[in-house]
């Protein structure tokens, strides 16, 4: 989980230095043609995550101080 | 002083027995009476008997208003204090039960209402008043209590802007602490499956409201920091939908203060309404209004986030198609330009040039070797022709890179950019210099070829150059008469000799005919 944030927050981060670097002009077309695609690629895998399908609420319950143990799922919501 | 009860009236029961004339005070009399009579009391009945008095003239509940003083506190959890106004006090003590359920914290000076009873403690012969309930008086016992907390949580620095943690951007697990079945989690889970449904929703269940709601939401705290980077947790949502004040209240507790504060992940609180503030939201790293507001807090806008990245494939996209329109006209630029529609033009400018001075040379040779010509337009003839592949070889480089990029695919035309285009221009730019170059080289060489084909070459083979007096070379015998003087070099030194035959008539010697190519042209 911790992975998939990084990426999602290193993949804006990229996606934003690709689209200045373009920008700048500073780097030749085939470089650039290589980067849009590049962050094309970013820019679909951040709507992935941002698209992803609702999760379900894990329910745990707290044993003691240090225990935490699954105690299943939380039902679905039931209105709307 | 609103006092509802005396406790200095219990404090003489024999002087007033007689006064109150009740029914109670007439039987303790009439005990006292039987006693005076024959032996003494001992000291536990007489006590007993006090005590016998102060349970029937009494009240079994007495409320009583009072400043504390004197209050001690015991390991033993009981409470002791002195109740007093200006003209009288009385012992007092709050034991541990009872204690425990005073919300705020009992100090001196403090004004309040107490509620219990009257009662001798014995070991000591002393009335005392037994409080089982304590409430400031004025402000409520929770408001009293909630202030109390706050300053001394406040006091130990737990509201510190400087404690507080940042709330991770893009949380990938958020926990909640909160009731499974309230309005809360719906709130919550509605809000994130909104704008952030990568997150995973842990929610550790617990009542909350009522006794064990207090100690069970503490620990549920303490139980999510302690499985924090286990369970990968980002966030902790500590909150409960609304209620009234005593409904909240485990959100005042000290217990569950202390639990936030100590919590290794940045806590967001969100209780009850927007008007609801709890030491809870005091202790959080981030206030939240209500449980929705939370679940905000927590999570970055999904919304905005996909408008962002829309953004951002426009500015790639416009980008990328200005460098593409740039790309084209820099490449329509350059094969408009003459070199690209016109190759050729550089190496045959250069070629000419080599004609030229092919020409120069070849006049020169004319001029002073008549007669060699023969030989010498076969060479130009093949220095022609090295000169023509030479640039024609070049000319080749040249037409091929140009119908590379003739017939460069639109869709791939992009790639050359104005960069590459610059890198070809350099290289046939080199590719020319080139030429030119080796062109020199051509040249030196047929200079050199031409040395050798000198005159004086011809003469080692045994020829022979005759000139008149003037040193004009004699090409028609004709034009020699007798008795002129001539000199005929050969390669090695001259020989001076006198004509025989009749002198010259007078006219003007001849000019050098147009051609004499016999002279060389006999071997």
């Amino acid at each position: 989980m911790t992975k998939q944030k990084m990426t999602f927050e290193q993949a804006l981060e990229n996606l934003e230095q690709i689209v200045s670097s373009i920008e700048s002009g500073e780097i030749g077309l085939e470089e650039s043609i290589a980067k849009y695609a590049e962050g094309i690629k970013l820019i679909k895998h951040c709507r992935r995550v941002l698209d992803a399908a609702e999760k379900k609420i894990q329910l745990l319950t707290a044993e003691d101080d240090q225990t935490l143990t699954a105690a299943g799922e939380l039902e679905e919501l039931e209105e709307e | 002083m609103a006092i509802l009860f005396d406790p200095n009236q219990a404090k003489g029961p024999r002087d007033d027995a007689d006064v109150t004339g009740g029914e109670s005070g007439r039987d303790v009399t009439d005990e006292f009476v039987g006693g005076r009579a024959e032996a003494p009391l001992t000291v536990s009945a007489l006590v007993a008997d006090v005590r016998r008095v102060l349970a029937d003239g009494l009240p079994r509940r007495v409320v009583v208003v009072g400043e504390i003083s004197n209050l001690s506190r015991p390991a033993s959890g009981h409470v002791y204090f002195s109740l007093k106004d200006a003209d009288a006090q009385i012992p007092t003590a709050m034991f541990r039960q009872a204690a425990a359920k005073v919300k705020f914290d009992p100090a001196d000076g403090m004004e309040v209402v107490a509620e219990g009873r009257v009662d001798v403690y014995e070991r000591q012969g002393k009335l005392q008043l037994y409080v089982n309930r304590l409430t400031p008086r004025g402000a409520g016992a929770l408001e009293l209590a909630f202030r109390q907390l706050a300053a001394k949580l406040e006091a130990e620095g737990l509201f510190d802007p400087a404690r507080k943690r940042p709330i991770p951007s893009y949380p990938g697990a958020i926990g909640v602490v909160t009731s499974p079945t309230g309005a809360a989690i719906r709130d919550i889970r509605r809000t994130l499956a909104k704008r952030w449904p990568a997150a995973t929703v842990l929610l550790i269940g617990v009542p909350v409201q009522g006794d064990a709601a207090t100690a069970q939401i503490a620990r549920a705290i303490r139980a999510a920091s302690a499985n924090a980077e286990r369970l990968g947790i980002d966030t902790l949502i500590v909150g409960r939908g609304g209620g009234s004040l005593e409904d909240l209240w485990c959100f005042n507790e000290e217990a569950v203060a202390r639990a936030i504060a100590e919590c290794t992940l940045p806590v967001i609180s969100g209780v009850g309404h927007e008007t609801d503030t709890t030491i809870a939201d005091m202790v959080a790293d981030l206030r939240a209004a209500t449980p929705t507001a939370a679940a905000v807090l927590a999570t970055p806008d999904g919304e905005a986030l996909r408008q962002g990245l829309l953004e951002q494939r426009r500015r790639l996209d416009r980008t990328i198609r200005t460098l593409y329109t740039q790309g084209q006209t820099a490449l329509r630029l350059v094969r408009r330009s003459e070199f690209f529609r016109n190759p050729l033009h550089r190496v045959e400018a250069f070629s000419q040039r080599v004609d030229e001075a092919g020409g120069a040379v070849r006049a020169a040779l004319l001029e002073r070797a008549a007669g060699a010509g023969h030989t010498l337009s076969e060479l130009t003839g093949a220095l022609r022709w090295n000169l023509g592949t030479l640039a024609k070889r070049r000319g080749d480089h040249l037409a091929r890179a140009a119908a590379r990029l003739a017939g460069a695919n639109p869709r791939h035309r992009v790639r050359y950019t104005r960069q590459s285009l610059s890198t070809l221009r350099r290289q046939l730019d080199l590719l020319t210099r080139g030429a030119r170059r080796a062109g020199t080289v051509e040249v030196k060489r047929y200079e050199r070829t031409l040395e050798a084909l000198s005159y004086r070459n011809v003469l080692r083979r045994g020829f022979s150059v005759t000139r008149d007096a003037k040193g004009t070379i004699l090409r028609d015998a004709a034009g020699v008469h007798g008795g002129q003087r001539i000199r005929t070099e050969l390669a090695n030194g001259e020989i001076r000799s006198t004509v025989d035959g009749p002198p010259a008539p007078k006219r003007k010697p001849k000019t050098t005919p147009p051609d004499q190519p016999t002279l060389f042209g006999e071997d």
